[in-house]
This record gives structure tokens, C-alpha cells and sequence, in this order.
């Protein structure tokens, strides 16, 4: 095991629809300042930065950070679809725990265009062909959002499997709209009842357009720093990193013919079983959860791939509000993607802020009581998963 | 109590009923309604003395109690005597109860004559007497109830009592014949074999034990028996002290030995223990049950042989329990290299079946097919479970033949199930073979390979069996070979190839292969199975995907180090027979092989089958000139314009398409980077769409779905598929651009139509068009053509046409077609004239006729599924029928179809009357489903529900109330679900399954696979 590696600072701003929002160099350098405010550490104290964007040409990271300070220090823009803001985050850790670095920064954003998520470049190879290549196979092509098909798909999967009800999908988004009702950086922060989220127009059967996430805008950051810096810094009982894990495909997305393979189930279970392996921890010591709801479908999967719930028993898991205040555990309190936004690059690192304040109790209406360790689950198409433990002694 | 058991109205005889048993059962009865006879004679225990005293006690008690009886003193030898008193007293007989008995008990070395005589003449012949009498009596009155009186001692023997256990025993044959003589006449016959402290017993037993064995007791028993509400015949019954029970024979299972074959006193020696083993037994109630195994061996019919090493008849059949196994690209790596493959680790061809990171794709190398099956063999045979009847050592046996067929290119990885099937026996006369065949299904159960390893047995034949086939195969042609591979084997190869599993120290251990006589190690015939076929496929046929099968001979051994040289000969694109000799030795030691290969790839994962497209028929091409009737060009300008006036659609879009359009052919681009539309084709196009002009039109007019064409296999998608998603814009074209574009292209007017489809056929030719007629005549000559056929099927046909009528007897037994009605028919056939034409055409199956409701058969339904035959009529002859009527000018009948008849239309209904018919047939459906199901048909719509619970298997049409799950599909899709080509899975996963309420039931639509 190498240093171990702390979260001294988060910040975000408030998520938007295209359109309504800053420019991605002005809602990322605000998102950083707020971080750094939160660290109480001067941008001259950062030794590297990363920056996660997906849409927009190369060295975006530069042109935000560059609002921040002109020294010269290595800056890395990531890339790595919807997981992109947890992977710059996993990069950064790697430079603290390796004793390459003392303190860096992570930047996350996004400025979408309003519709479905669609390909760019269409004169080249598209980098998720094979998954449609299977879906293709699988359930054919619809007339619909390609991620809808792709997740409504596995959630098509899992229903024929275990029976499971439409409503229980709608269910999710019934609970995520109720938690991001108390968050003021959300997007959607109205509160919707199960008959709405089900009468509301059909996307992709099973899913209903109130359980796919919107596109959205937006910025989140995170400064990073070994004990040695906090130490030297006088920092207080900070939040760290007690383990981390990233996944990317393996064989089984694409030779079993199986949505629920394709999205990334497995990408998930692996990354989760050896994030709790390092940690020295199992779902049942978890208080906390933000994961990866970009539709109802992916949060329902991700239970029994979290181990939040045995397999098979995410309906009942659902119902019985395992997953909410006063329940097991208490699952995407920010609102989630499907409520709070879903802005690709940023989305990985909202994620780690709303659990770095749920950890340090400063949650205020959404705090989670007596929440020690915390999960963090942001997954990409393509692909990659990382799962993340976070803890305060 | 419901009710009480009464004899009112009966009579019954008790012999021996002065006193113990006799006279419980005779108070008992009595007291319940029955007149009786109360026999005894009154001797001793030992059939000493004569008294009327006892019967009278007992005839005194009964009617004291206000019951009905008459004594009768005689002896039971004097039976007649006995059943006229009941006769002369109460005018019938209905219940004999067999109880008169005395003992003589005494070691047999002992007993005399008169022990002996006396027991079998009270015992048995008095039963005998007694009954005798009643019978007549009972068999005209249509019932009777018979009791005989046995005794463990008869059953188990007891000591001193071998004249009495013989008596006893032989009750019980007695009864059981009576039981079955009586049984259609009212007459049961029981037999109780009771324990009871009676004057019999009462110097044997110990009083605790006497006075638990109360004679009231046993007797109700005995009076249920009687009892006429009471079914039971040829039982026998162990009772006594409390306790009630019946009696059956067991029989072990035991051994067979086939007719044909010496049953030698060792043979039987060495099976005893599975004569006597009652692990599996049987209880067989009746002597044809008893005959059972007795028939079932004749039946199998005699012996196929065998000796001390192979008996044919364990093993040939003998299917083994599954195995499984796995591999993944490492072992198809190794055993590529252990076939030499890749020795130039340059060649490109050959990295790739052992490079799995290869950039052009890791390649399986084919004949890896071999490896699987012939594992999965070797490891039974190690563990000696290779088939039962296989007793000869693994060193008798020699790899000599191998047949292996993939049924699709072989997966990177796998997992396996096998199963290994002893498929032929031979016997060669000095040696045996065997053929062990072995299957191997995939992790879905998808058969992927299959294996037929011939082992040659040495010294093991001779029984006289079947020589099996004779005939050489695959001998190459005579002529030089197309083809000629030499490849030095390394000297080390044998050590590489048995990495893939077979470790047989021969090929590795010098000290092994000397015991056996070889100078050195030998090469495993398989590794020059896998040289052989590397050389064969490298230079006959480039692609290994290709492989299809491989048949070899091994005719001798290899030395690793010696020089291989595979001659080829291509006998045909599919098929390439080839030898491979040693050059140093100049040896055959591959013969008689060939590889055949697929015409066509068969796909990896067979994708789910579209629901039954039938072949598009385009719209009929505009008649007139003058028609604004919109065409696909029309769309085209119409899209142009539609992109010139939303600009915005193309930045978005910012795709090529191209449109390839068929029927009338035409092509066009969709320039959606240049904002531009335009006829012709673009090198530029990222996305291309092959497409009929009708089906186009209708794509674009909204009325078909881009999804459903493309799935329905009528649009062809290649390049960007992702980019065809955004086609959509297609059907948001305003009608009006269209129509207004169709007007303009009509006001033109100067535009040259195309002429409409020319009215091809020309009258003559029509009038060749085959008739009903025409395939009788054709048939006629078909049959005379083949005899066997009619000897075969052996049937008289009737076929009653329609529209036009006609009348034709097809007569399979005198093998003659004529029309009109001559011979009486056996099965009649009743159809339109246009579906028969289909059906022998092939176009139509008779059973979804019949189904349809289109197909009518009366007579032997049976005999109606050998109607195959018709479709292998040859068309030629048809032809030749119907140009020889032209030709001959027999007028053809003014209602002839001038077209194909046009096909039965199968629809839902369809469906539902197969279902009903199939929920008739499977009363046990309903249960097992156990739902009630509504089921919602679109394009045409109709709606059932079928209420399947154990009660009711029953469907209807219309909504249900209340029902558990409604199901909404297409025709089409159910359609496909009833014929098997589609699972609900794969329909739900499609989207094309809508399920609400318990999605669970959905899985148990069972039911509807294959109906039609």
C-alpha cells in the first residue's frame, strides 16, 4: 500500500440545462475555487491537475484551469465517456498514493447540447460498436435514444427474468426526485409520485422519460493531498480514499448476449468486489451510496452488482425502501443523476462531493445520520466502471 | 360410525364355526343381519370324534340375540351336504367362510401317510367341496363372497408342520384362481392368513400371547371381506392381535440373459448376486405381469453376440452419463502448436491460430474439434466407464478411424457437455471396432461438434457378429494430386501435442514404446490428423472457417521427426480428399480422408429468426403514363426540398446515406454534409440502405416501420448502422412535397414511363402451366417409376379438388392413379384444387392446411402423414405432364389457376384452434400453466384469453375478466412463437412482446411452441 490519500477539498455548481448555464471554463474554475476554498490551500500549493470532459475539443482542461493561475504545472485532460470524472479522479489518487505528488487538483465539466446522447464523429470506427453490434443481435435497433435502448434493454432482461413491475423502475425516479427536492445544486428538485414518472411518455420500454437522465451542464472538483501535506497543513480529521478500483470490459459484456452484461454488470461487480477487498469492507458496512443512475434500469442493476441487495432482490429491495432514509443504506441522497443532472465529465466528481459532505455531516437536510463509509459507483459505456470507498475516522 | 356395515338379506356358511375363529366370524355376521350356517362337526383338534354340541352352542347364541342361523353337522368332505341345509333353510348362499381345519402336527421324518392325507382332505379337499357346491349358486345369482383360511405356516413353513403348510399354501393358489374365475360373475375370493389363539394353537403358544390373538380379532376382517361394498379379490391378508395387512409376492429384478446366447451354469454362477438382489424389484399381481420380462426378451429378439471382451448387447447403445469440459484460446493455442502449426512465426495465416491478440483476429484452429470429444472419451475409458459389456484393456485398443464435423466455426472459448454413445460394434474376425459416437453441445445446449471415434480392438472379435461396412471410401482419384504438402514433423512434436490431453506414456517414454515393440516413442495419430489437416486446408481452401468435417483412416504409425507429405486432390469446392505418407519409410499412414467444407459460414450465434416474412410483393407499377401517383422519385425531390427549407437537419444529421433501391431499380444519395439529394451513388456514403421501391414508399408514407423492415429482413443496412437511427426525419416529410413533386413530374408528361411489367407470359406457355391433372399423370408415372413406394406405403388415397372439382384415386396398393372414385379409399382427402397444386409444389405443408381448416381428412388420418412422397415428385415431370397435354390439345379446363395459387393464410385463429386441440389432447396443460391468460393480437387484431388452471384448459375469444398477464403481440409474432421460430424471451427482449401484470406466467407460454 502506497500513501494514503485524502479529500481535503470539494465544490460544485449548481447543475443546468444546455443553454442556461456558464460556459464549461467558467462553471469549471468555479467548481475548482470552491475546492480549493473548502481545502483552504492556494493554487500555488497544486502540483498537477486533471481535468474530465467528454464533449469538446482537446485541452479544454487547460483553458478552465488557466482561470485558476498560470504556473506551469502538468495538467491532464481525461476522457472516458460517462465515468470520466471518477477516472481523472483515479488518476489523481494514483499520483498521491505512488508519493508523485502531495496535492493535485480534479476538475470535472461538461457543456451539452440539448437531446439524446449521439455520435460525433461518424467517418470512423464507433468506439461502442460492438455493444451494438449485440444489442443488434439481441433486441434489434428502435426508433429510440441509443443509451435508452441499451439500459432499457438490460432492464427488459432483468424484468423477464424475475418478473419484475414497470413500477418498480418508476419507483427509483419517485425516490431520486424526492431526495434532489433537498438538494439546491440539483436540477430537477420537483417531486414526482410513481403514477406521473409512469404516465409520462414512453422512452424505451421499460423506461418512461422521468427515468432517464437529462442532459445537463455542469462542474465539480476535488483537491487531493498525501497525510504528509495535511499534516503540514494543520487539516483536521479529513476524509480519505480507503480504496478505490477501476474496471473495464471483460469478455463476458459481449459473448453471452446478455444487456445486462453489455451495460456493464459485471465492469461493476468486479470493481465493487475488489474495492471492498482493499478497503477491508462489505456492502453491509456502508451508510452512503451515490452510483450511477443514468436510468432507473442502471440503479436497479447496480444494487445486486454493489451487493447493496442479493440478486433477485432489488424489487423487494425497492419497495421495502431499503434504499432510502431510514432504510439499509441510503442511495443517491444528491438526487442522483436522473434528478441532480448528468453532466458526463462532471458527474463522477458531484458524486464525490455530495459524499465527502455527507461524511463531514455538512448534508444539512439530506445528511445521512452516522454515515462513516461511503461508495461511490460511476460507470461508462465503452468502458469503464470505478467504485471508490470513502471514509472519516 | 356413517353408516353400518350390515348382511341383511344374506346367508352365510362358517365351516368350522363350533367354536374359535368360526365361531367369532359366525356371531359377528349374525349379529349384523347375515342368516347362518354354523357348521361343525364336532371332533377334536385333531379330526378325532363327531359332536353336534358345538354347532348347537353357537346356533343357541345367535338366536338368543335375535339373530337368524341353522346348525349343520357334516363333515366339510361332505361340502354339498352343508350348502343344501343353507339352501333348504334360507333358500341361497351368498358368503362361504373356508375355516374348518385340523392339525397333525409332527417332524416329517415321522409322518405318515395319514398325517398326511388327512390334513390335505379337511384343508384343501373340504375347501375344495364346500365351495364347489356354493359356486353354482353364486355364479347365477352374479355374487358371491369366498374366504379361504391360510396360515403363516403355509406362507413362511413352520416347524413339525410340512402337511399343514402344504395344505395351507395351496389355499392360496386356490383362491387366486377362483379370484380371476369369479371376478365377471360377482364372486370374490379372498384368503386371510390369520394368527389367532384358538384351540389349534393353544398348546404352543404362551397364554400373554394367546390372549392377545383374540378370534374377535380376525373377524372383522373376515366380515369386511364378505362385505359387498368391499372390491378386494385374490387378496391375501396377515392379521391377527391387532394388526391388518396384505400380502403381495416381490420378485427381484434379476438377470436376462438374451435369447441366443449360452446360459452356462458360470455364467448364471457369476450373476447370482443380481438373481437374488431385491435393490430393484417388481410385484407383479398377475401371471402377465409375471410373463413380463420373459416377453420383453423376446421381443428385443436374440443375442448380437459378443465374448469375454465385448458384449454387444450391454454395450451397443449404451449411452454414457454427460461429461463436460472447457477450453479457451490457450488450449487452442497449444494444440495449434502442437499440430505444428506457426513453426514460421512469420507466416501470417497460421499466427493467427495461435496469436490470440492477433490484429486480424485469433483464428481456432478447426480440427481442434477432434480434441473435446476424444478427451471426454479417454477419460471414461481411464476411469473404466466407458460402456458396460467393455472388458478389454486400453492396450488392446487402437485409434482407427476418426470422423469430426463442426457445426459452426469453433468459439474462442467454450464450455461443453458431451455425451458418448457406443453407435456400432463389428466384429472383424480376428479384432473388433467400435464405434464410439460423441456430441458436444455448447453452453446453450447448441450442438457445436460432433465426434465419431472409430477404436480397433485387437484380439477381440470373432464372435461371428456383424463385419459392418466394407466398402473403401474417400479413395483419391486417379489421377496426380492437385495438391502436394512435405513438412518435416519436429522431433519434439509428440512431446508438444500431448499437452492438449491425451498423455498415453507411448508417445513420450522411450522405456513405454519398447515394452510395446517400437523403437522409440510414437506420434499420437491425431497429431498427424491435425499435420495432415493443416496441409489440406492451407493450400486447398484459404479459409479454415470453412472446415466443415474431416474422415480419416490411420493406416500406420509415425516417428516424430519423419517427413510428412499430404497429397490433396480437390474433388469439388466443398469437398477434398487427400492420404499423407512418410517420405523416409514412403508409407501410407493417413488413408481414405477427406475434408468436407461449408458453402457458407454457418453464424456464430444463430440470431433469432424474423417472424415469418412473406416474400415481398412490390406495389403494382403506376398503370397510366399520366398517373400523379407518387413514386420513389417523388420522395427523393420531395426530400430535397424538405432539407433545403430545415437546414438546421442536416447539421444535426451530418451523415451520408446512400439508398439503394430494387424493383424498380434505382439509387440515390442523401448528402446530408453537403445539404444535397441527389440520384446515383456516392463514394462518400457512410451509411447504405438497400430497400425495395415498395417497401421505400411505404417507409417513407409511415406506413412501415424502418425497425420493422430491417428485421423483417427487407432493408439491408451496411456501414454505419448507429447513423441509420437518424433516419427518422424520413417520415416527418410532408405528404404535400411529395404529391406536389408527383404533380409536377406527371405535368411534365415528356418523361418516358416505364412500360408497365410486360405481360410476360404468352398464351401458350400459359396454358403449360401445370394443373392438377398434369401432377396425377406425373404421379402415375412417378410410382411406376418406384415400386417400392407403393409397396411401402400400402394405402388408398381419395382426393376430392374443388374449384375446379375433381376426383382422383391414388391407389398405393394395386400402385395405380386414376381419376374418379374406384377403389374404396382408405384415407379421403378433400381440398381446393390451387392449395393441392401448393402443396405438392411445396409450397404449402399439408398439416398447416389441415389446421387452416383448408385440408379436410376423413378415413385413416394416420396414413395421411405419408403423403410426403408428393412432394418429391419432380417438377421436370410436372412439366412434362402439362406440355404433353398442351401439346396433345386436351382443352385445359376453363378454371385452371393461370397463377400460383395464393397461399393459405395462417392467421391467429389458426393458432387457437391448434391450441385447442392441443390443450384436448394434453388434459394435464391446463395444471401445469396454471393462469389465466389474455392474449392481445395486432395487424389484424383479434383478442382471446385461455383460462388454464388444473379445472379447465379452455380458450376463448374476447377480453377475460380479471385475467393474471395480458400478452400483446403481433399476428406475425405469434405466428412465429407458434412455430417455434421465435422464443417469448427473444420477443420481449425485442420489444414485440408487451407483457402486463405477472410477467412470470410469460414464461410458461410452453404452450404455445409449435403449435402449427
Amino acid at each position: 500500500m502506497g500513501n494514503r490519500v485524502n479529500v481535503i477539498g470539494v465544490g460544485m455548481v449548481k447543475f443546468q440545462k444546455p443553454g442556461a448555464s456558464d460556459e464549461y471554463n467558467v462553471m469549471a474554475s468555479n467548481a475548482a475555487r470552491a475546492a480549493l476554498a473548502d481545502a483552504g490551500v492556494a493554487y500555488s500549493d497544486i502540483e498537477q491537475a486533471y481535468a474530465g470532459y467528454v464533449y469538446g475539443d482537446s485541452t479544454c482542461g487547460q483553458r478552465a484551469i488557466y482561470e485558476l493561475g498560470l504556473t506551469g504545472i502538468p495538467v491532464f485532460n481525461v476522457n472516458n465517456n460517462c465515468s470520466t470524472g471518477s477516472t481523472a479522479l483515479f488518476l489523481a489518487r494514483q499520483a498521491i498514493e505512488g508519493g508523485l505528488a502531495q496535492c493535485v487538483l480534479v476538475v470535472g465539466f461538461e457543456q451539452m447540447e440539448k437531446g439524446a446522447l449521439g455520435a460525433k464523429y461518424n467517418d470512423r470506427t464507433n468506439p461502442l460498436e460492438w455493444q451494438a453490434d449485440l444489442m443488434n443481435r439481441v433486441q434489434g435497433f428502435a426508433q429510440a435514444p441509443p443509451a435508452a435502448q441499451m439500459f432499457g434493454g438490460a432492464g427488459r432482461e432483468y424484468r423477464w427474468k424475475h418478473g419484475t413491475k414497470r413500477e418498480t423502475f418508476a419507483k427509483i425516479s419517485q425516490k431520486a426526485r424526492k431526495h434532489a427536492s433537498k438538494n439546491p445544486y440539483a436540477l430537477f428538485t420537483e417531486q414526482l409520485s410513481v403514477e406521473e414518472i409512469m404516465a409520462a411518455p414512453e422512452v424505451f420500454d421499460p423506461l418512461t422519460r422521468y427515468q432517464c437522465c437529462p442532459p445537463t451542464c455542469g462542474a465539480a472538483a476535488a483537491v487531493l493531498a498525501s497525510d504528509d501535506f495535511v499534516k503540514r497543513h494543520g487539516l483536521k480529521s479529513p476524509v480519505y480514499i480507503a480504496a478505490q478500483a477501476m474496471t473495464t470490459d471483460f469478455r463476458t459484456s459481449f459473448e453471452e448476449d446478455s444487456m445486462i452484461k453489455m451495460v456493464g454488470y459485471d465492469m461493476a461487480e468486479a470493481a465493487a468486489r475488489q474495492a471492498y477487498e482493499r478497503a477491508g469492507l462489505g456492502p453491509k458496512d456502508v451508510q452512503v451510496v451515490e452510483l450511477h443512475d443514468c436510468f432507473t434500469a442502471n440503479e436497479l442493476l447496480t444494487y445486486e452488482a454493489l451487493g447493496l441487495c442479493g440478486p433477485g432482490e432489488a424489487e423487494r429491495f425497492i419497495w421495502d425502501e431499503g434504499n432510502t432514509y431510514g432504510g439499509a443504506v441510503v442511495t443517491n441522497p444528491s438526487g442522483g443523476l436522473l434528478s441532480k443532472g448528468h453532466p458526463l465529465g462532471a458527474t463522477g466528481l458531484a458524486q464525490c462531493t455530495e459524499l465527502v459532505w455527507q461524511l463531514r455531516g455538512q448534508a444539512e437536510q439530506r445528511q445521512v445520520e452516522g454515515a462513516r463509509v461511503a461508495l461511490q459507483h460511476n460507470l461508462g459505456l465503452g468502458g469503464a466502471c470505478v467504485v471508490t470507498i470513502y471514509r472519516r475516522d | 360410525m356413517a353408516s353400518e356395515v350390515r348382511y341383511d338379506g344374506k346367508v352365510a356358511i362358517i365351516t368350522g364355526a363350533g367354536n374359535g375363529l368360526g365361531r367369532s366370524h359366525a356371531l359377528l355376521l349374525a349379529s349384523r343381519g347375515a342368516r347362518v350356517v354354523v357348521n361343525d362337526l364336532g371332533g377334536d383338534t385333531r379330526g378325532g370324534g363327531k359332536s353336534s354340541a358345538a354347532a348347537d352352542a353357537v346356533v343357541e347364541q345367535i338366536r338368543a340375540a335375535g339373530g337368524q342361523a341353522v346348525a349343520n353337522y357334516d363333515s366339510v368332505e361332505d361340502g354339498a351336504k352343508i350348502v343344501q341345509t343353507a339352501i333348504d333353510a334360507f333358500g341361497r348362499v351368498d358368503i362361504v367362510v373356508n375355516n374348518a381345519g385340523i392339525l397333525r402336527d409332527v417332524t416329517f421324518a415321522k409322518m405318515t401317510d395319514d398325517d398326511w392325507s388327512i390334513i390335505q382332505r379337511v384343508h384343501m379337499l373340504g375347501a375344495f367341496r364346500v365351495t364347489h357346491a356354493a359356486w353354482p349358486y353364486m355364479r347365477d345369482q352374479g355374487y358371491g363372497r369366498i374366504i379361504m383360511t391360510a396360515s403363516a405356516a403355509g406362507i413362511y413353513g413352520n416347524f413339525g408342520q410340512a402337511n399343514y403348510a402344504a395344505a395351507k399354501l395351496g389355499l392360496v393358489g386356490f383362491a387366486s384362481t377362483l379370484a380371476l374365475e369369479g371376478k365377471k360373475r360377482g364372486v370374490h375370493v379372498n384368503t386371510i392368513a390369520p394368527i389367532a389363539g384358538s384351540r389349534m394353537t393353544e398348546s404352543v403358544m404362551p397364554k400373554e400371547l394367546i390372549d392377545a390373538l383374540k378370534p374377535e380379532l380376525v373377524s372383522p376382517l373376515v366380515a369386511w371381506l364378505c362385505h359387498e361394498s368391499c372390491d378386494e379379490t385374490g387378496g391375501l391378508f396377515e392379521l391377527g392381535g391387532g394388526f391388518y395387512s396384505k400380502l403381495r409376492w416381490e420378485r427381484s429384478e434379476g438377470v436376462t440373459f438374451r435369447l441366443g446366447r449360452d446360459v452356462s451354469v458360470e455364467a448364471l454362477r457369476d450373476r447370482w448376486r443380481q438373481v437374488v438382489d431385491f435393490g430393484r424389484s417388481q410385484h407383479p399381481a398377475e401371471i402377465t405381469a409375471a410373463l413380463q420380462p420373459v416377453v420383453a426378451n423376446v421381443q428385443a429378439g436374440p443375442s448380437r453376440g459378443g465374448n469375454e471382451f465385448i458384449d454387444v448387447d450391454l454395450a451397443l447403445g449404451h449411452q454414457s452419463a454427460p461429461v463436460s469440459s472447457a477450453y479457451t484460446e490457450h488450449d487452442l493455442a497449444l494444440y495449434a502448436l502442437g499440430i505444428g502449426a506457426a513453426q514460421d512465426p512469420l507466416n501470417n495465416r497460421e499466427l493467427r491460430h495461435v496469436y490470440e491478440l492477433h490484429r486480424d483476429g485469433f483464428v481456432p484452429f478447426p480440427s481442434y474439434a477432434v480434441i473435446p470429444g476424444v478427451n471426454a472419451v479417454l477419460d471414461h475409458a481411464k476411469d473404466g466407464q466407458l460402456a458396460p459389456g467393455l472388458n478389454f484393456g486400453l492396450d488392446r485398443l487402437l485409434h482407427g478411424e476418426q470422423y469430426t464435423e463442426l457445426y459452426r466455426p469453433l468459439p474462442r472459448s467454450a464450455r461443453l457437455t458431451h455425451t458418448i454413445k457406443v453407435k456400432d460394434i463389428f466384429d472383424k474376425g480376428k479384432h473388433a471396432t467400435i464405434v464410439f459416437a460423441i456430441t458436444s453441445v455448447d453452453e446453450r445446449g447448441e450442438p457445436l461438434m460432433y465426434n465419431e471415434l472409430t477404436a480397433l480392438i485387437r484380439g477381440a472379435g470373432g464372435w461371428g457378429g456383424d463385419r459392418g461396412p466394407t466398402g473403401e471410401s474417400n479413395v483419391p482419384p486417379d489421377r496426380a494430386p492437385d495438391a502436394v504438402v512435405t513438412e518435416q514433423i519436429h522431433p519434439n512434436q509428440a512431446l508438444l501435442y500431448r499437452l492438449s490431453g491425451d498423455w498415453n506414456p507411448l508417445h513420450a517414454d522411450p522405456g513405454f514404446a519398447a515394452a510395446f515393440g517400437f523403437p522409440r516413442p510414437i506420434l499420437h495419430g491425431l497429431c498427424t490428423f491435425g499435420y495432415a489437416a493443416r496441409a489440406v486446408l492451407g493450400h486447398a481452401e484459404g479459409d479454415p472457417q470453412k472446415f466443415k468435417s474431416i474422415k480419416v483412416r490411420f493406416a500406420e504409425s509415425v516417428f516424430p521427426g519423419e517427413t510428412l507429405v499430404t497429397e490433396i486432390w480437390k474433388e469439388s469446392p466443398t469437398r477434398v480428399v487427400f492420404r499423407a505418407r512418410v517420405k523416409e519409410r514412403d508409407k501410407v499412414v493417413i488413408s481414405n480422408a477427406a475434408i468436407e467444407l461449408f458453402d457458407q459460414i454457418p453464424s456464430a450465434a444463430p440470431a433469432p429468426k424474423p417472424a415469418a416474412a412473406a416474400a415481398s410483393t412490390p406495389a403494382a407499377a403506376p398503370v397510366t403514363a399520366q398517373s400523379a401517383e407518387p413514386n420513389s422519385t417523388d420522395v427523393f425531390t420531395a426530400i430535397g426540398q424538405h432539407l433545403a427549407a430545415n437546414p438546421e437537419l442536416a447539421k444535426k444529421v451530418n451523415t451520408v446515406f446512400q439508398f439503394k433501391l430494387t424493383g424498380p431499380d434505382s439509387a440515390y444519395t442523401i448528402d446530408l454534409k453537403q445539404n444535397n439529394v441527389s440520384p446515383g451513388t456516392a463514394a462518400s456514403a457512410e451509411c447504405t440502405l438497400e430497400i425495395t421501391d415498395a417497401d421505400f414508399m411505404a417507409m417513407c408514407a409511415g406506413k412501415a416501420n424502418a425497425q420493422e423492415l430491417y428485421f423483417g429482413g427487407k432493408l439491408k443496412i451496411t456501414g454505419n448502422v448507429m447513423a441509420s437511427q437518424k433516419l427518422n426525419f424520413l417520415s416527418k416529410l410532408d405528404p404535400k412535397l411529395v404529391l406536389a413533386a408527383a404533380k409536377a413530374r406527371a405535368g411534365a408528361g415528356s418523361a418516358a414511363q416505364p412500360a408497365p411489367a410486360a405481360d410476360a407470359a404468352s398464351v401458350s406457355e400459359a396454358s403449360a402451366e401445370p394443373i392438377s391433372a398434369d401432377i396425377f399423370t406425373a404421379m402415375g408415372a412417378y410410382l411406376e417409376a418406384n415400386p417400392e413406394l407403393a409397396k411401402k406405403v400400402n394405402v388408398v388415397y381419395l382426393f376430392k379438388l374443388s374449384g375446379p372439382d375433381g376426383a382422383w384415386t391414388v391407389d398405393l396398393k394395386q400402385n395405380k392413379v386414376s381419376p374418379g372414385t374406384d377403389a374404396p379409399a382408405e384415407c379421403t382427402l378433400e381440398l381446393s384444387d390451387a392449395d393441392f397444386i401448393g402443396m405438392c409444389a411445396g409450397k404449402l405443408n399439408p398439416q398447416e392446411l389441415y389446421f387452416g381448416g383448408k385440408l379436410k381428412i376423413s378415413g385413416n388420418l394416420m396414413a395421411s402423414q405419408k403423403l410426403t412422397f408428393l412432394q418429391k415428385i419432380e417438377p421436370a415431370r410436372v412439366l412434362a405432364a402439362a406440355k404433353a397435354r398442351v401439346a396433345g390439345g386436351a382443352a385445359a379446363p376453363a378454371a385452371a389457376p393461370a397463377a400460383a395459387p395464393p397461399a393459405a393464410r395462417i392467421g391467429a385463429a389458426e393458432v387457437i384452434t391448434a391450441l385447442r386441440r392441443r390443450l384436448a389432447d394434453n388434459p394435464n396443460l391446463g395444471g401445469e400453466v396454471g393462469a389465466i391468460i389474455q392474449l392481445t393480437v395486432r395487424a389484424p387484431d383479434s383478442a382471446w384469453h385461455a383460462v388454464l388452471t388444473a379445472e379447465r384448459a379452455e380458450v376463448h375469444e374476447g377480453q377475460a375478466d380479471g385475467p393474471q398477464v395480458t400478452l400483446l403481440l403481433a399476428e406475425d409474432d405469434l405466428l412465429a412463437l407458434a412455430r417455434g421460430e421465435a422464443s417469448p424471451a427473444q420477443l420481449f427482449q425485442f420489444g414485440k412482446l408487451r407483457v402486463d401484470g405477472d410477467l412470470k406466467i410469460a414464461h410458461r407460454l410452453g404452450f404455445l411452441h409449435k403449435l402449427i
